[in-house]
């Protein structure tokens, strides 16, 4: 499951990013690493709520910063939205 | 029967757009084989200049921003080499947002604008600072946060008072076709910190000179550019790009293919309506493109005490209901609209006016042309310039049709598609993910943002392909 995540988040950041999934580690930071401005930005919180039928709340918009950050972040709204 | 030529290209870019020009000398410039293929006989797109008699008209674009020293604009110009090959000055103030109460200008120095809105709102004092600091340096996460808000919403968090929610707004009419209650915050927001916070880049000779520039740098760098070259498919095989057809059938064979034309035109009409899926014909079909614009543009004989200064953009508003404005705009109601941006030349020779205009029937157009032409003038007379008449040697006017007909974007949409908060970052125009190596650049791809947003875009589009690229010359090299 959370390897599932992760792929799709991979494929997101890599489809917004440009840079090969191969590139792409868990801790690779968008920002830092991978030129990822603010319309970049945009798009990745709105292909990740569209791919995973999910809604990032405001305060949880900054964790969407590194592969492992967002991957714990779906898996928890994920969780949520199952209960 | 196509016959492919002998010697394929790395790279096609369809439309010699700023964008499309962009991409291709940095494509160039890293040693790829690309080709420009532009269907008018001049580079530019929407920006570019032509002549009547002795006057010369900017033709849509009249000024560009992003040209601080860290500005995306010049971060490409120089990177390409065409920084200080263009004469480019700056106006002081770049714009100036005219109503019949109020008066404030955006200043190079961004004290004095400060200032300037302090004088007339100081109740506002510290928001105004606050809110441009916002623009000037974002959290990288503040636009994550507000992505379905509207620019109004972002106004309302700063600001009480709604005049001076009016001012800041009512210039985005003319850059981004759209009210403040319907524009996204990003895109406003934007709009704000590269044309008004960094607006009124203007090159001496007209804006013709920006993509004369990099076309001549292009074919420097080795790239090949045709003019008055309009190709008509997009070829395809089992998923991934193999060149594209001109005119009545020659395929040039390329790697990849860039598309700096409308996304409706690439995929329906080059790619094809049959080799797309459902999703998105859908898209296509409910996705609502930007507001077009009328352009007046007046030949001038003589000095008028009157005359702005030359070089500033005047937004001129008679009233501050901006969504009363719009609602006018897209009615074709110039009067109704109740304002215009007019800009007057560095040499005083002629003068420039827009309104946002609707995309109608070639007859309505014939049929109204003269009329809005008319009206506007009137307007300018009454309200910035008295006698203005009298000072007319030369005038005339392009409608939705004729920024159509030059440019081939989809009902003549100055900005792409419209940067409502719905529309913002909408994926899968940048890369389509069903055919490999087609991308598009440039205005339709999500953000609508002039000059520096479609230059944003080139420069980006060209770097993905470079980033894959470098990976396989890495592989080959073990």
């Amino acid at each position: 499951m959370i390897e599932n995540i992760e792929k799709d988040i991979i494929a997101i950041i890599s489809d917004v990013s440009g840079y090969e999934p191969a590139e792409i580690k868990p801790e690779t930071n968008f920002f830092q690493d991978l030129e990822v401005d603010s319309i970049k930005a945009i798009e990745i919180t709105v292909a990740i709520e569209k791919k995973f039928k999910i809604s990032v709340r405001d305060e949880d918009v900054p964790k969407i910063a590194t592969v492992k950050q967002a991957v714990d972040l779906v898996s928890k709204l994920l969780e949520q939205k199952k209960n | 029967m196509a016959t492919p030529s002998k010697d394929a290209y790395d790279a096609v870019i369809i439309g010699a757009g700023i964008s499309g020009l962009v991409c291709g000398c940095y494509l160039a410039k890293a040693g790829l084989k690309v080709l420009i293929a532009e269907q008018h006989h001049k580079p530019g797109g929407y920006c570019t200049s032509f002549r009547r008699g002795r006057f010369t008209f900017d033709a849509a674009a009249h000024c560009f921003g992003g040209y601080r020293k860290e500005g995306i604009t010049r971060k490409a110009f120089t990177d390409l080499g065409i920084d200080g090959k263009v004469n480019i000055t700056k106006s002081d103030p770049s714009d100036t947002v005219i109503t019949p109460d109020h008066t404030v200008s955006f200043w190079s120095d961004i004290q004095q604008t400060v200032e300037g809105f302090r004088a007339v709102f100081p109740e506002e004092r510290e928001s105004i600072k606050k809110f441009f600091q916002f623009l000037l340096n974002p959290d990288p996460h503040s636009f994550s946060r507000m992505r379905s808000w509207t620019f109004q919403n972002l106004l309302d968090q700063y600001f009480a008072n709604d005049r001076i929610k009016t001012l800041l707004a009512a210039p985005l009419l003319g850059l981004g076709g759209l009210p403040p209650s319907r524009m996204s915050a990003f895109i406003g927001s934007k709009l704000v910190s590269e044309f008004l916070l960094d607006g009124g880049y203007h090159p001496d000779s007209g804006m013709q000179a920006l993509p004369d520039a990099l076309s001549e740098r292009f074919k420097e760098l080795g790239g090949e550019l045709r003019l008055s070259c309009l190709v008509t498919k997009i070829r395809e095989k089992e998923g991934e790009v193999k060149g594209v057809m001109i005119g009545k059938g020659d395929l040039l064979p390329s790697r990849y293919v860039i598309s700096n034309c409308d996304a409706r035109q690439t995929f329906l009409t080059l790619l094809g309506k049959n080799k797309i899926q459902e999703e998105l014909r859908g898209k296509l079909a409910s996705m609502e493109p930007s507001t077009s614009m009328f352009i007046a543009y007046l030949g001038l004989d003589g000095q008028s005490r009157f005359f702005p200064r030359p070089g500033t953009n005047i937004w001129f508003l008679s009233h501050y209901d901006l969504d009363k404005a719009y609602g006018a705009a897209r009615e074709g109601d110039v009067d109704g609209f109740g304002g215009y941006m007019l800009r007057l030349s560095q040499d005083r020779s002629t003068l420039i006016a827009l309104v946002p205009a609707p995309y109608k029937t070639k007859r309505y157009w014939l049929a109204n042309k003269k009329k809005a032409l008319e009206c506007i003038i009137k307007k300018i007379e009454n309200n910035s310039i008295p006698q203005l008449t009298n000072c007319i040697k030369y005038k005339t006017a392009a409608t939705p049709q004729t920024l159509r007909r030059y440019t081939l974007n989809y009902h003549g949409a100055s900005f792409g598609w419209a940067g409502t908060p719905s529309q913002l970052a909408v994926s899968g125009f940048k890369k389509p993910s069903f055919v490999k190596n087609l991308y598009l650049t440039g205005h339709w791809t999500t953000q609508g943002l002039g000059i520096s947003g479609v230059t944003y875009v080139g420069y980006d589009t060209a770097q993905i392909i470079l980033r894959k690229e470098k990976g396989k010359i890495i592989y080959s090299h073990g």
